[in-house]
């Protein structure tokens, strides 16, 4: 994933798109207040200088996949754990409930379920049928929409071709207007994704952290 | 069943339903499919229309079969049935290219609120305690009916009257046929954030009576005077797509924001340059930077046409708006006043956006004409890169334009301040019915106009909404609406585009309770009055849209989606792909839809004025619209209420936004409360302190404090209209909603509490400062 700080606004279209596509449910404004709102992808939002001369920038954050990923070694049941794509997985079903990886990842993109979700009849009917519902105890955080990569290679396969580049989306990515979020196959040098990860504004999250994020954040340029 | 196995059942699901032939069954758009043939596990995807605001996107709904819990004749059963899961933007539809904002993505949960209205009610109880038994269709169209027909038995037509939110497609065209048979009023919209100011300038100026479009994608400079654009605005999808291509779209070349607004909105955030104006003189620094442009001859005065003309002393160079003067009245240095000028003049194309609190201001016209007759000097007016005004296609229905009537009649309508005040004043109120259309002015209006009262005066009410809200909540029968997955919807964008637009979708699914759509209501209430003349031609609303479409042009036959058989006419390839859409040829220029009036004297500036004096009241009060709420409509969907405010990270509260410097000096901290007081109201609101706010302001958006709106928005917070002054625009007696000066104090002891996503326990943003 690559996400251009120069294109996002800030609109948040991303944030409700996740949680329409994951099943994230919300638990009202007690628990909010708790620090217990689940949001698997936020926009950070940082005010530089002081009246008149301020700033205020977004910075769209999601798990960052990281290839030597803290929050890995740390789970006793192997509940978090790398793919063979490279993807950073999590088992709920293994889950335990111990949140040290809640506590390794220094991303703070993950997130515990204090209580079972639950829905306002008939809200559940939205609910995503190619999506898990998490119960108590279990962490969970931003798949990239791994539903979606497998109905994709799905739908490849049956048609005998291999992915085309764009043509999957997360739902941050196909909902965000501005394009800013750019999904595909880091793999593939010719790639949009790896094209942009290649760009010269582009930084990683908390690199100096050694975690190897497969995110790539392009800067936000300035006309002045 | 674990996952992996799950996974592995729908895939086997999803390939054979591929090779079944039908090429790509994830973005497949099929007009309405019997229900037996719904593949479990496989999505299909119909177009619709996002309700939420004016901007019309086009969505696409994902549809998978589910089991739902309905009553019918009173038993609950569990049915199979398709039911939409997610809501994407349609990528062939004109203004959402595939993309949606923040609230049409939770749009979703309007269908499967637990809180929407399930059957028809009559009124119990004292109005407004919200006591209310379930009646039968046939009982509530029958007395509906009866009420209308009694009014045209005393030949009491006019006394009818019909409150809807502002919408352009042919749903208002046939309550205004409805009303104008009958011999009633045409209906009446009010809203907060209603723009009748902009249109009125549009009109004077270009002889375009609508909301602008910005070809963003190819401009080289935006200057914007407090319109949040990017957040909530005219047409937020299309422009967010525009903003995207002008800032990377063009390799090499990207285009500057400047954004004017006392309080940084999301927009401003996203500016290279952002300048706190003082509230009420927007338009006075566009006519500083026409000013050095004339003077400079970067431009001459005549470039900028009949625009130019309205503005007193154009022709002569603007001698009033000199530098120092500028700077004076506007507290923006003349040295940046003039670069941004040269800027302006030398980066076209370039374009000035003007929108929300500059227009709510008493003044509000003048500072429109003047960044009308900025863009015309500048040469941005239907021009790439600049501002464009989307066509309108002619779908008006046969056989009769009551909308073109309805248009005219409506520019000579009634404020709702002047209609409440008819009613309260009169012994016999001159509305006798009134029937309600989602619109909730007994929220969005300030208390001066007393509209709650006057209501409460109206023999008869009754409404079509999906809620319960603080105006639905005083009918006295309601007889809800489907919501729009479940029914026919149809609307004409006014803005976000350069095509010719006109969007149409077939119900999504099944309707989940016992509801009916309004249209369809309306046209069996109709049937059932004698005296209707010439009676509505049309049995249901889908004939009647069948009629709108088949009118327009087939050479505008729009392309057909991949995979979809080519149908064979204009109402099939509309429901098809969500609407009809037509390139305007290029060269062409739409007419002006208005007759150019004579604007009598051309316009000058004169101070705006605002309610409170200042050293009683030292505050300018700004209410905006919400991110998530919009205008406090949206306030009961849970996703929203949690939605994190990407300004502020608030959530599930109000707030009002200090700056530091000032709640230093009154010793106020992030979290007290305080009351803010006007001369009008006072309300109580936890404190966040925002570097990006003027000293003199305060700010708060709008959206919470619902008396009545579902379990999530009920007594939440408090409603910033309470406090505004009846003050308005005085060229077109629209509210100037943020023309209210307020004064604020701190509340000792009182546990409102600021809810925060940030610096609660999960984000430490200091770990990521600097990086
Ligand atoms: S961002 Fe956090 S949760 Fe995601 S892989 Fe890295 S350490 Fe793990
Ligand atoms: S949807 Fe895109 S533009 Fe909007 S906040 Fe998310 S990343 Fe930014
Ligand atoms: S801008 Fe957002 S709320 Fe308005 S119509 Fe589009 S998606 Fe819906």
């Amino acid at each position: 994933m690559a996400v251009d700080l120069d294109r996002c606004t800030g609109c948040e279209a991303c944030v409700t798109a996740c949680h329409a596509e994951n099943n994230i449910p919300t638990v009202g404004d007690t628990q909010a207040a708790r620090g217990r709102a689940l949001h698997w992808m936020r926009v950070e939002r940082y005010w530089e200088g002081e009246f008149p001369d301020v700033r205020l920038k977004f910075r769209p954050v999601m798990c960052q996949q990281c290839d030597a990923a803290p929050c890995e070694p740390v789970c006793p049941t192997y509940a978090a754990h790398h793919t063979d794509e490279g993807l950073n997985a999590q088992v709920y079903n293994r889950c335990i409930g111990t949140r040290y990886c809640a506590n390794a990842c220094p991303y703070n993109v993950r997130f515990f379920n204090f209580f079972n979700p639950s829905w306002d009849k008939p809200l559940h009917l939205q609910l995503n049928p190619d999506v898990s519902v998490r119960e108590v105890g279990v962490m969970e955080k931003c798949t990239f929409c791994v539903q979606r990569i497998k109905a994709a290679e799905v739908q490849a396969k049956a048609e005998d071709r291999s992915l085309k580049d764009g043509e999957l989306k997360p739902a941050c990515a196909q909902a965000c207007p501005a394009t800013a979020l750019v999904f595909g196959d880091l793999n593939d040098p010719e790639s949009e994704v790896s094209r942009l990860s290649r760009s010269p504004r582009g930084t990683k999250l908390l690199d100096d952290q050694g975690t190897q994020p497969k995110v790539t954040y392009l800067q936000r340029q300035s006309s002045e | 069943m674990d996952r992996r196995e799950f996974l592995k059942a729908s895939a086997i699901t999803g390939a054979s339903a591929t090779l079944a032939g039908c090429g790509h069954p994830e973005h497949q758009l099929i007009r309405f499919i019997p229900e037996e043939e719904l593949v479990p596990g496989v999505a299909t995807w119909k177009p619709s229309i996002c309700p939420l605001c004016p901007a019309g996107c086009g969505l696409l709904v994902r549809v998978m079969e589910g089991d739902a819990e309905v009553v019918r004749n009173g038993q609950i059963g569990l049915i199979k049935m398709g039911l939409a899961k997610k809501l994407e933007g349609n990528p062939a539809h004109p203004i959402s290219q595939g993309k949606l904002c923040v609230r049409g993505q939770a749009a979703i949960q309007i269908t499967y609120h637990p809180d929407r209205l399930r059957h028809p009610l009559k009124r119990t109880g004292p109005r407004g305690a919200g006591a209310f038994q379930e009646v039968t269709w046939d009982q509530a169209i029958d007395e509906l009916a009866s009420k209308v027909g009694a009014l045209a038995e005393a030949n009491n037509q006019g006394a009818l009257a019909f409150w809807m939110r502002p919408s352009r497609g042919q749903r208002r065209e046939l309550v205004a046929q409805f009303l104008h048979r009958f011999g009633a009023p045409p209906p009446f919209s009010f809203e907060l954030f209603g723009e009748d100011v902009l249109r009125r300038a549009n009109a004077l100026s270009f002889g375009r009576e609508q909301l602008p479009t910005f070809d963003l994608a190819r401009t080289r400079y935006v200057i914007s005077f407090g319109a949040d654009f990017l957040g909530t605005w005219n047409s937020p999808v299309s422009q967010n797509i525009g903003y995207g291509l002008m800032r990377q779209g063009r390799p090499g070349q990207r285009a500057k924001l400047v954004q004017l607004e006392p309080r940084m909105s999301q927009t401003g955030a996203n500016a290279d340059e952002w300048l706190p104006i003082r509230p009420g003189t927007e338009g006075v620094l566009a006519l500083g930077l026409a000013h050095v442009i004339l003077n400079g001859r970067m431009r001459s005065a005549d470039a900028a046409g009949r625009a130019g003309t309205l503005v007193d002393g154009w022709m002569n160079g603007l001698p009033d708006f000199t530098l120092p003067h500028v700077e004076t009245l506007t507290g923006i240095a003349a040295a940046r006043v003039e670069r941004i000028a040269r800027e302006l003049a030398e980066s076209a194309p370039a374009v000035a956006i003007i929108g929300g609190a500059p227009l709510a201001q008493t003044n509000g016209l003048f500072h429109a004409l003047a960044v009308n007759a900025l863009n015309a000097l500048v040469g941005s007016v239907e021009t790439p890169g600049g501002v464009f005004f989307t066509p309108i296609p002619n779908a008006s229905s046969k056989p009769d334009a009551a909308g073109e009537r309805e248009r005219r009649r409506q520019s000579a309508a009634p404020t709702l301040d002047k209609l409440a005040a008819g009613i309260l004043s009169a012994e016999r109120p001159p509305i006798q019915i009134l029937l309600l259309d989602e619109a909730n002015p007994v929220f969005a209006a300030p208390p001066a106009w007393r509209v709650k009262d006057a209501l409460q005066k109206i023999p008869f009410i009754a409404s079509f909404g999906n809620f319960l809200d603080e105006t639905s909540i005083l009918a006295d029968l309601i007889l809800p609406d489907h919501s729009f997955l479940e029914s026919w919807v149809d609307d004409v964008p006014e803005a976000g585009t350069t095509m010719a637009v006109a969007s149409v979708a077939p119900p999504v699914m099944k309707a989940l309770h016992q509801t009916r759509a309004m249209p369809d209501v309306l046209l069996d209430v109709a049937r059932r009055l004698p005296r209707l003349n010439p009676p509505l031609p049309w049995q249901t609303f889908e004939q009647m849209l069948r009629a709108s479409f088949e009118a327009l042009p087939a050479r505008a036959a729009p392309q057909t989606t991949p995979g979809v058989q080519p149908a064979v006419d204009v109402w099939s390839k509309a429901q098809e792909q969500g609407g009809w859409w037509a390139e305007t040829p290029a060269g062409t220029r739409p007419p002006p839809n208005v007759a150019t009036r004579d604007p009598g004297r051309p316009v000058s500036f004169v101070a705006a004025r605002f309610d409170g004096e200042t050293n009683e009241y030292p505050f300018h009060f700004l209410p905006y619209a919400s991110q998530a709420f919009l205008d406090g409509s949206l306030a009961h969907l849970p996703w929203l209420q949690e939605l994190p405010d990407v300004v502020t990270t608030a959530m599930w509260s109000s707030w009002a936004e200090i700056n530091p410097k000032t709640a230093e000096r009154l010793q106020i901290a992030q979290g007290n409360v305080v009351e803010i007081a006007s001369r009008h109201g006072s309300l109580r609101a936890p404190v966040l302190l925002s570097p990006g706010i003027a000293p003199d302001v305060i700010a708060m958006p709008v959206g919470q404090g619902h008396e009545h709106y579902t379990r999530y928005a009920t007594g939440r917070g408090a409603n910033p209209i309470s406090l505004l002054a009846p003050i308005v625009e005085e060229e077109t007696g629209a509210l100037a909603w943020a023309a209210t000066r307020v004064r604020v104090s701190r509340v000792v002891g009182a546990d409102l509490q600021l809810i925060l996503f940030a610096g609660a326990l999960r984000e430490r943003p200091h770990e990521h400062e600097g990086r």
